[in-house]
């Protein structure tokens, strides 16, 4: 009974400490989306864990830890996915900036020396 | 000549090399605007292109050759030339063979040249043993996949026409250009010719690819050219 009320409290407190952290514009909707997702799936196995266990056995995993082991390992293969895809868009929108940051610095510098000239 | 050229020249820290490309290239051909793309260098190579006479655009940090390259792509569209020369930094590209390059262009026969060290045993520099190797199984690779042959699939000394210049400067490779780029071109219909050139041996500084790392080289740039493959029937559908 212990473990079910410690695997409550600790995915509840991981659940509240995302929406914390969206509230204090720490994280942004749209990366929070999957921790919260993942969280609320951990309290949701955590309260219902009749079911959790009923669907290892369907499973077939014999023993409903790891089941859970299993599942989380997936849920944090998919979030890391999903951090690397945030990654490569930032890095492509850093190239493209870094890169006109250069022409218009490049065209700036050419305007003042016409500038100048006049 | 009337039509309006840009050689765009990528360079990271090739001080002691920039100096004499550009100078070159001025003496070779005085239409030419040379834009110097400076990706992020730590030494003195800024300055000296622009002593030299070249126009620099200076990326505040190291983007890598092939973002280095569609900058200047971007520059050419943005002050609408109508075709682009790619020659290195670092002097391994003879500037004598721009008129060569250019040719098939201006003849309109092509839309991109490529300038390759193996079509003709023109005596000049070739590549090590093992960067040959890797380079013949990547024109076998683009053959098969592409139905292109192109001999020298890495060489970076390129001419383009305004077709390409549009096509680049919306979308360049990034990890291995110069072999993805002839995919990329392909994809877009354009027409491929080889011209044959001259090609020294680096002056001063290492190339970045070393004896040991071809394998990984080669591993790499497969993957990235099965991927860009797969990436491109995607957006068709």
């Amino acid at each position: 009974m212990n473990i079910h009320v410690v695997s409550i409290t600790v995915s509840t407190a991981i659940f509240l400490f995302v929406i914390e952290l969206v509230r204090r514009r720490k994280l942004t909707f749209k990366y929070a989306m999957g921790w919260l997702l993942v969280s609320a799936g951990a309290i949701f196995s955590a309260v219902f864990y009749r079911l959790l266990f009923a669907c290892a056995a369907f499973l077939g995993f014999e023993l409903p830890s790891n089941f859970i082991f299993f599942s989380l390992f997936c849920a944090f293969v998919f979030l890391s996915l999903l951090l690397t895809v945030f990654l490569c868009q930032q890095n492509n929108r850093n190239d493209v900036m870094a890169q006109k940051i250069a022409l218009v610095e490049f065209e700036l510098k050419e305007l003042k020396k016409k500038l100048k000239l006049e | 000549m009337n039509a309006k050229i840009l050689a765009i020249v990528p360079a990271f820290n090739e001080c002691g090399n920039i100096k004499r490309t550009v100078e070159e290239i001025r003496k070779v051909s005085p239409d030419v605007d040379i834009l110097v793309i400076d990706d992020g260098s730590q030494d003195a190579t800024s300055q000296e292109a622009f002593c030299a006479g070249g126009m620099v655009v200076s990326l505040p940090f190291n983007l890598g050759i092939g973002a280095a390259v569609q900058t200047g792509f971007k520059y050419a569209l943005e002050h609408q030339y109508d075709m682009a020369l790619q020659i290195d930094g670092d002097g391994q590209h003879d500037p004598a063979c721009i008129g060569k390059l250019l040719g098939p262009l201006l003849r309109l026969e092509a839309d991109m040249v490529i300038g390759s060290r193996f079509l003709e045993k023109t005596g000049g520099f070739r590549s090590s043993f093992s960067r040959r190797v890797g380079i013949n199984f990547f024109v076998h690779l683009i053959n098969f996949l592409t139905g292109v042959k192109i001999n020298d699939p890495t060489s970076g000394f390129r001419a383009y026409n305004k077709k390409m210049i549009v096509l680049f400067s919306e979308y360049y490779p990034l990890d291995f250009p110069e072999p993805e780029a002839i995919v990329v071109a392909q994809q877009a219909g354009a027409r491929m010719v080889e011209i044959p050139v001259m090609m020294r041996p680096r002056e001063a500084g290492s190339s970045s690819i070393r004896y040991l790392k071809s394998l990984y080289y080669m591993s790499k740039v497969t993957l990235a050219i099965l991927l860009l493959m797969i990436r491109q029937k995607k957006e068709e559908a």
